[in-house]
């Protein structure tokens, strides 16, 4: 499966498979569900994100292939947003373009930017991604995460732990003055103090560097699978590491 | 630095009633008959529903939501209301629902600040610290999709 792509894009062929092999469904595809150890699957989440989330506290222990339990009956509405049966690929559109506002407004402070793109323009973000033609999508797509090779005001930047709610906040990537980029360890050192301490370069009191190096040596930053080095200037990183729909998902892991 | 501080999640008094109903009930339905209870997991790897864990020093912090009718949509009687910060954003589609008497298939879009559609999932506190303005957060809502 493609790390940028959604799990309703795959439903279809990965149903076929199944019901081939003897599976008795004769149910709609929006019944399907996923799951990974005991968790399901958000399905507006990237696959990328999704497997980031899921197996990086198993590093070096859960190789790849990257093995999901698909169901087809008793769809947990508890835990997963439900898709009406009828807009099964519209549903989905429409949260991936959501989210592309989304990052928009975060960048600009409104959605200008976004609509102002011709309608195939912006029909062509989708069916780029959908069909995984990295072409089509990306002549529309360099625009938005370049930004126009202006500064954006915010990053759209989402952070994930284990063991608490999605983190999102205002993340400026540079200083007041235009003349300090900030860092990706600026941006967490800010949101998340106690995992990812101050710059250990920085002069310190006798006898305390060597603590601060212990604690935070164990945290680290994943995005598309790999450890991002920390001092990466975040808006770099934004323009070139977002996911298709212009996030940085990063996910910590201690 | 700007931009990396949290904003105040605090409900503010200025321009709103002094008393403001709360929805966090609606992360259920509001009927006393209706037994529906809506309890996503709040971390996206438990496997069980759990409390959400708070980031803020004060877990109980509200945010004020504003709603704004877009179209045809019926206005509300009251527009603000409080919320706390760590909801998801579906607690406050369950209310305008039912505040509006619309069943389930009747179609209701919500938008922040007229520009996109938080999932269900997002949390409150997030939206109002990246979102918010004058100390509310603007939740317009239509009968159609306005800016789908």
């Amino acid at each position: 499966m493609h790390r940028c792509s959604y799990l309703p894009l795959v439903t279809e062929s990965v149903r076929e498979v199944f019901v081939k092999s003897g599976v008795a469904f004769t149910g709609h595809d929006a019944d399907i569900w996923y799951e990974y150890r005991g968790v399901p699957l958000k399905w507006h989440y990237p696959i990328g994100l999704l497997h980031d989330l899921l197996t990086s506290q198993y590093r070096g222990s859960s190789p790849l292939p990257w093995h999901i339990i698909i169901h087809f009956t008793n769809f947990p509405t508890d835990k997963l947003i439900r898709i009406n049966a009828a807009n099964i690929i519209d549903t989905p559109h429409d949260s991936f373009m959501s989210m592309i506002k989304e990052a928009d407004y975060i960048r600009n402070g409104s959605i200008k930017k976004l609509m102002s793109l011709s309608k195939q323009d912006q029909t062509n973000l989708w069916q780029g991604l959908s069909s995984h033609d990295y072409d089509k999508f990306w002549n529309v797509n360099a625009r938005l995460v370049t930004n126009d090779n202006t500064i954006p005001k915010y990053i759209p930047l989402r952070v994930y732990l284990l063991d608490q709610p999605v983190i999102q906040e205002p993340v400026a990537p540079v200083d007041d003055n235009l003349d300090c980029e900030y860092t990706l360890r600026d941006i967490l050192g800010r949101m998340l103090p106690e995992i990812f301490p101050p710059s250990l370069d920085a002069p310190t009191t006798e006898g305390a560097d060597n603590t601060r190096k212990s604690d935070a040596s164990e945290a680290v930053a994943i995005l598309h699978g790999i450890v991002i080095p920390i001092e990466t200037p975040i808006l770099w990183l934004s323009q070139n590491c977002s996911y298709p729909d212009n996030f940085l998902h990063i996910v910590i892991c201690r | 630095m700007r931009g990396l501080h949290s904003r105040s999640i605090l409900t503010s008094k200025r321009d709103t009633p002094t008393r403001l109903t709360t929805l966090d009930r609606f992360g259920c339905v509001r009927s006393p008959s209706a037994s529906i209870v809506f309890t996503m997991s709040d971390n996206p790897t438990s496997p069980i529903s759990s409390p959400p864990t708070p980031r803020t020093a004060n877990p109980a912090a509200k945010v004020v939501v504003r709603f704004r009718a877009t179209g045809n949509a019926p206005i509300l009687k009251q527009n603000f209301y409080k919320i706390t910060a760590s909801q998801k954003f579906q607690t406050v589609m369950n209310f305008l629902r039912k505040e509006l008497n619309y069943k389930a298939q009747d179609p209701l879009f919500l938008y922040v600040n007229s520009a996109f559609a938080p999932a269900p999932d997002e949390i409150v506190g997030n939206l109002y610290k990246c979102f918010g303005t004058e100390g509310n957060l603007i939740i317009n809502y239509s009968t159609t999709a306005a800016w789908g």
